[in-house]
Parts: structure tokens; sequence; C-alpha cells
């Protein structure tokens, strides 16, 4: 997998910058006065327009591949990543770093084995073994760094486990941000969301002692929608081209890298907006020079949902039985439609709009939008097959197969199957197994 | 436990109600569902409290993964099931589905789509802050707008006041047992019949509390405090606590106390006549610190509440030694997650918690009898 890896040279940056980037917030020095905000979903616009540095937890955590990334980022430093990747694939070439291969790979490796050091934590914190794998790490995460982050921004959805979770961050966080959304759209809800943005607005400027202004909202939100309109081009137009800039296990290791990131956006809204941009044109790059592999044979199939945990050997699996695997979580969610942040138009309530849509239409309050939503993006991909994560422990977003599978006989057609997932690793034999006959319908 | 001839005759009463023009609306039995609303319309609230055997689950598990609280499974398998015993629920005509948790969402809508009921939607917030309580009122005025339409016609605030101060009479009534010298058996059953028959139990039954005898302490009891979920109709793990030496001598469950104890001050009440009583119903559910819906306060108010039962008990009732039974429901999110913040903070104050998480499995049966009678041997 090297060739396709450094020359991946934005992809290097993004992934080093979700790995090592966040444990510098560690030091409060290196935060510049700046307050460290926890947060899970792709909602860290406000935390960004506070002028306060979002962190998803897991990046606090230090990863063993930690020694490579480094050497590189210290060169980088001096000749900058374009020449440090280049420089990497020419000695590549004569077989001199073997160090490197796979390095996506290692960096997914210690990324799991870090989630389920995570797990162990949070079920021995007296987290019920009963909760879903991404419950159990998260809390896992925020035990092993108490007093480290000045606050969790917790953002009502319609999961019970998870609002209860948030509630029981109060153990480890003086302070907790909250933001309210209405379950659904009846009356003058948005502007009731409306006013809950506001508060948000409102606890994150106490806590921050920043003003938070339109223009700064505006900018995030600009942002934001330029990085869902790049993942979308990802899931939607270089996913479904005959042509890969790689080969397809690295290409699902990128878009889970990119799922994971894109909800704190590493931190730096700016930069990782740049690094989006440039993977985007890397990528195309390399398919108009034909750098890469042809997958024109290979089905195309979505795992979904990944979100909450999935096992990640999936891919690699599905990869050695002839397929290619999608993973598109955060546009089933409906977290990648745009907010309206035109400058004639109140960012707040543009933003409230959002939240509420994303509620109606993704993570939604009931099945039937939720399985609607999974049809939608499945059609829209024109994916030749679905696999659905049975999530130990999830009555929400992955409990509805019975649902899904009638649906997709009726408006899809294409083969489906189930696989029961608990923590990273268990199981792999049966997943395989699985997976195995799921390809042969093929 | 309540015997077959029970449910023959609730059957025979729905279908009374039934063959006089009324409409039955059933739902998940939680809090927060403003049961007036459905009265004033002439229709009959059905709250499903029936679930504790592994056959009712099992059946629920063909719709909903096995990680799925047996509650709500088993609500599911009661019309995959259709035991015979619950024939009344053929006579369901809509069902409402709420965001008490996600698992209500989840089997309510199943239940709609499976066995081809209509469904009326109620979500409530999850925060009670002033936007929330703004919230809860739109859903207030859709679900009655949804009632005027299946009524065709439309509900009166005088109607609409009149069950409020119909069903603050019927809590008021029936929370009077919660410390009387009845057993936990006992006085669990009034509640689940009280649950299910609404304010017509007090014409149905005989319900008079003033000549019931206020509890005391007895030696050879331990008494408990029974807080988390509630006991259904068709479960027996009150009997298992009392067979284990124990007695629930109060109830802190939504069949049970909580329910019971939302109550308005008459005085209060009656000078709310003149204005618009969906605001009642609001105030309703922001003083509904029971709930355990609601976050960030759920856990600091469940807490407050037991101590100040624990008060009442030692203090104004005189008994002394009490434990706490917290149920959980396997699976129950709203239960499970805080269980360890609810008994670190209790033990703090000398209080013995069990934990006590259980689904309806009969297989479990011998090992939750063990843990009780273990437990209740350190009170
Ligand atoms: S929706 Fe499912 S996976 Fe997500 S937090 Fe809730 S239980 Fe976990
Ligand atoms: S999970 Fe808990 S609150 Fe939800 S339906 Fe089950 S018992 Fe009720």
């Amino acid at each position: 997998m090297t060739d396709d890896v450094v020359n991946f040279t934005y992809m290097l940056r993004l992934a080093y910058d979700f790995l090592h980037g966040g444990r510098k917030f560690q030091i409060k020095s290196n935060r510049k006065d700046k307050k460290l905000v926890s947060i899970v979903f792709p909602f860290s616009e406000l935390v960004f327009a506070a002028k306060a540095i979002p962190i998803f937890p897991i990046r606090l955590e230090k990863y063993k591949v930690n020694t490579y990334l480094q050497a590189l980022n210290s060169a980088s430093s001096v000749f900058g990543w374009k020449t440090v990747t280049n420089f990497l694939g020419f000695v590549r070439k004569f077989d001199v770093l073997k160090v490197f291969d796979g390095i996506i790979d290692d960096l997914i490796d210690s990324l799991n084995d870090k989630y389920n050091e995570m797990y162990d934590i949070g079920i021995e914190e007296g987290i019920s073994n009963d909760f879903c794998y991404g419950i159990k790490s998260l809390y896992g995460m925020h035990s092993s760094h108490q007093g480290i982050y000045d606050s969790n921004v917790n953002v009502i959805i319609r999961c019970s486990a998870f609002n209860k979770y948030y509630e029981s961050l109060k153990r480890y966080h003086k302070n907790l941000i909250w933001l309210d959304i209405p379950p659904r759209n009846i009356g003058n809800a948005l502007e009731l969301c409306t006013e809950n943005v506001k508060d948000t607005i409102n606890q994150l400027e106490k806590l921050t002692g920043n003003t938070i202004n339109d223009n700064d909202l505006r900018k995030y939100f600009r942002i934001s929608n330029e990085c869902k309109q790049l993942y979308r081009e990802i899931i939607y137009d270089i996913s479904s081209s005959d042509f890969y800039p790689c080969n397809p296990a690295t290409f699902s290791e990128i878009l889970a890298l990119l799922s994971l990131s894109f909800q704190d956006f590493n931190s730096d809204a700016e930069t990782y907006l740049k690094n989006f941009r440039n993977l985007v044109k890397e990528m195309k790059e390399r398919i108009r020079k034909k750098i890469g592999k042809d997958v024109s044979n290979m089905p195309r199939i979505l795992l979904t949902p990944r979100f909450g945990g999935w096992e990640p050997k999936s891919h690699e699996y599905i990869y050695d039985m002839g397929g290619r695997l999608l993973y598109a979580d955060w546009e089933i969610l409906g977290v990648l439609e745009p907010v309206e942040a035109y400058t004639y138009t109140d960012p707040i309530e543009a933003y409230a709009k959002f939240l509420m849509n994303t509620t109606t239409i993704g993570i939604g309050c009931d099945q039937n939008a939720l399985t609607d939503s999974y049809i939608r993006v499945a059609k829209k991909m024109n994916v030749d097959g679905l696999i659905f994560t049975q999530l130990f422990g999830c009555h929400s977003i992955s409990n509805c197969y019975q649902m899904l599978r009638e649906k997709i006989r009726t408006e899809l057609e294409i083969p489906t199957t189930m696989i029961t997932f608990n923590k990273i690793g268990e199981n792999l034999e049966q997943v395989k197994t699985r997976l195995g006959a799921f390809m042969e319908m093929f | 436990m309540v015997d077959l001839e029970f449910y023959l005759e609730y059957y025979d009463f729905l279908k009374q109600e039934k063959d006089n023009g009324k409409k039955v609306i059933a739902f998940l039995s939680h809090d927060n569902i403003p049961e007036e609303l459905i009265d004033a319309a002439g229709f009959i609230p059905l709250r499903l409290i029936f679930s504790g055997n592994d056959e009712l689950m099992d059946k629920g598990a063909e719709y909903l993964p096995t990680s799925t609280c047996s509650f709500a499974l088993s609500s599911i398998g009661l019309f995959a099931e259709k035991p015979n015993k619950y024939k009344f629920l053929e006579l369901i005509d809509y069902f409402i589905v709420s965001n008490h948790c996600v698992s209500d969402i989840c089997s309510s809508e199943i239940i709609c789509i499976y066995f081809n009921i209509p469904r009326i939607n109620f979500y409530v917030p999850y925060i009670l802050s002033e936007t929330g309580l703004k919230y809860y009122r739109l859903e207030l005025i859709e679900f009655k707008n949804k009632l005027e339409e299946i009524k065709g016609s439309p509900i009166s605030n005088e109607d609409l006041f009149n069950s409020i101060l119909k069903y603050n009479d019927f809590r008021k009534k029936i929370s009077n047992i919660k410390y009387t010298n009845i057993s936990g058996s006992k006085k669990l059953e009034l509640y689940q019949k009280a649950s299910l028959y609404g304010p017509k139990i007090l014409e149905i039954m005989d319900f008079n509390t003033s000549n019931l005898e206020q509890a005391h302490q007895t030696n050879n009891k331990k008494n408990i405090i029974l807080t988390g979920c509630s006991i259904f109709l068709g479960d027996d793990l009150i009997d298992l606590i009392e067979e284990g030496g124990g007695n629930v001598i109060f109830l802190d469950t939504w069949v049970g106390d909580a329910y019971f104890s939302q109550q308005f001050d008459d005085t209060w009440l009656n000078a709310q006549r003149e204005k618009d009583p969906i605001d009642i119903l609001k105030e309703f559910f922001e003083k509904n610190s029971n709930t355990d819906h609601i976050v960030p306060n759920y856990i600091n108010f469940k807490i407050s509440k037991i101590n100040s039962v624990i008060k009442d008990l030692k203090e104004n009732i005189g008994i002394s030694k009490i434990g706490v039974i917290n149920h959980i429901i396997k699976f129950c999110d709203h239960i499970s997650l805080p269980k360890e913040q609810l008994k670190e903070e209790l033990q703090a104050i000398d209080t013995p918690v069990l934990n006590l998480e259980r689904d309806y499995s009969r297989a479990s049966h011998g090992q939750l009898s063990t843990r009780i009678e273990a437990f209740l041997e350190m009170i």
C-alpha cells in the first residue's frame, strides 16, 4: 500500500493532524489561552466561532505510530510536506523505506487499539457492558483525561443513551454546554431551535470570555459547507469512479479517517479545509493520470452505520473478496447538508434550520425517517450492495434492520446482509464468513 | 398478581366504553402523555403495562434486536403474539408514538406499522428549559388538534379543565396508599389497576384509604424502596422480594408513586379556571421532577426524592432500616446509565442499594432470588 499512501501528501497531513495534532492540547501552554471543548458530532462551528478549540476526545491519546509521523512531521517543517512525501515516494522505489509500508494501516490499527483500550476503561468506570461501543469508549476517553477539557458540547439527539451519557459527564466536567434540538419541526419549532442555538452561544461566550459575532459564524459555516461539499464529492463522485486513486482498502480507510476527523476538523478548521481541498485535488489528479487501480469490476458496497462502532477489518475482507467498501454515515445522518450562511441571512437561524433539517431527515425522530435516509443515500451512491452493522447495545441508529431490509427489497433490489458488532476484533471469523457469503451474491 | 378474570373484566370495561362511541388510545406506559386531553376528547387512554415473561419478550425480538429493553420487546410481543388474555388489545384505535426513550419510539412505531394501528405523534423535549416548555406546549396543541380531528368536534376548555380536575383528584386519592400498611404487592396491584382504569377505578373499586392503617416497622420484614423501572402486569419481581423476606414499602416508579404524586394544589388549580387549560398541562410537565426522561438533572432529582422518602419514613413513620432496590430492565438507557452514580451517592449516606439488572427470562429467576435475598440480609 506504500505507493498509494506516500504520494497522498494531504492524506498523510490529515491523518497526522488527526492522530498527533490533538495530543499537544494536553499541555495548557499549547492552547494559547483558548478553551478546550470536547465534541462528538460534527457540530463544531460554534466552538470555533467562540475562539475555543473543539476536540474529538480520542485525539488526546498517544499513538504508537507517532514515531513515523513525528519523523515525517519534523522533516516536513524543514522541507515542507510535499517535498517530504515526494521524497518518500522516490525512496520507496528503491525499497529502502519499508518502514512506511502500510502507514495508513498502522494508523488505523493503533487507533483501533486505542478505542478498545478506552472501551475497557469505560467498563472499569462502571458503564454497563450493555451500552454501545461508542458510549463505552467515549466514557473511557473522558475518564482518562479528567480535568483537561474545559467543557463538552452536548447536542441533544434522539438516542436516549447518548443523552444520559451527556448527563453522566457531569462527573468529569464542571461545565457542560447544552444544545437542545426540538424533536419535530412543528409550529414555531424553528424559532425555538434558534433560541436554543443563541443559548448555546451564550454558554460558549461565558466559557471563553469571547463574543461570537455573525461574521465569525458565517466564516465557520462557509468553511464547514465547503468541507461538506468536498466530502460529498468523495462519497458520490470519486467513489463511483471506475478507477480509484489508490487501492480500494486504502480508499475505505481514507473514508473512515475522514468521518472521524470531520467531527472537530482536526481542531483547526482553516487547515482542515486546505488539506481536504488538496486531498480531493490529489485524488482527481491521480485518477486523471491513471495512478491507482482499475476497480471497474469490483462491486461497490455501502457499510453502515459506522458511527458508534464497527469492525474495521470489514473493508480488508471485502477487498480480498473482490469488492470495495464505502462509508457514508454523516451523509446518511443528514449532517452534510449545508448551512445557508448567506450574507443577508441570520446565521443563527440558518444554523437552527440546518439542525432541524438534520433531525428530520437524518438523526431523525423515527425509524421510518432514518431508514428512508439509508435508502436515499444508497440510491444516490448507486451502490451494488449494503451491509448493515447491528451494533450491540444501540437502540437508535442500528436497530432498524428489519424495516430497512424490506425497504431495500422493494425500493433498491440489491443484496444486503447484517453483521453484528460488539467490540473491535471480536468475532472476526464470523464477520469473515458472513461477508464471504454475502460477496458470493455478486 | 392479577388473575385472568381481571383481564376479562378489563376487556368488558373497554368494550362497553367503545360501544358508547369512545376510542381507545394506547401508549407505552411512561410519563408526560397528557391523558387529560384524551379524556376530554371523550376517549380512553390505555397504558401498556403488560410484560414480564419470556414469550412476549422473545416474540418482540423478531422485530428489534435482543439488545432492546425487555419491556419494549414485550410490548411489541403483545401484538405479535396476541395472547387471548390480552384480547382487549384488539379494541385499540390509535397508538401514540412518543420519545420517552428511543426504544419507546422504535417499538411504538413498529406496533403502528406492522400491526396496522393508526399512529399519533407526541414528542417531548429532553431539556426543561424555557424553550423546552414552549415546545411541549406546541406538542400539546398538535395533539389536541389531532384528537379533535378524530373526534370531529372541538375539545372545549371547560371539558379539558374538568378532565384535569378529575385526574388530579384521582392521583391524589391513589397516592394516599403510599405509606399505608398494606403489602408492597397489594400496593403495586392497586397502582397497576389504577393505571389501567384511570379515574374510573374510583367508581369500580371501593377505594377508601381512610381506614387503612399507616405502615410501621415489623421485625421480620426488610423495608425496601423500589426505584428505577416499573414492575408491570405479568412480572413477579415483587413476589420474589416478598418471598425473600422483604417488603416494598414505597414504589418510586412510574407504575407507582412517581406518577400518582404528580398533583396540583386544589386552590391553585381552581384559580386557573379562566385560563387556558393547555398551560396547566404545560405546568404539569414542568413540575414533573420524577421523570427519568429529562436531562441534565434526572439523577439529582432522583437522589433528592429518595432522600426525602427515607426522611419521611424515618421521621414520620418510624421506620429506620431501609434499603433501595434500583430495578433496571436490561438495556434500559435511562435507568441503567446512571446506576453507579445513584448507588454511590445513596451509599454515601448509609443507604444500602442493590442495582438489580435483569430481563424477563425465566432462567434468571433463581439468580435474581439469590441476589435479592443476599441484599435483604445486609439491611
Ligand atoms: S445511536 Fe446507537 S451507536 Fe449512537 S450513541 Fe446511541 S446507542 Fe450508541
Ligand atoms: S428503555 Fe427504559 S424507559 Fe425505555 S421503554 Fe424500556 S423500560 Fe421504558
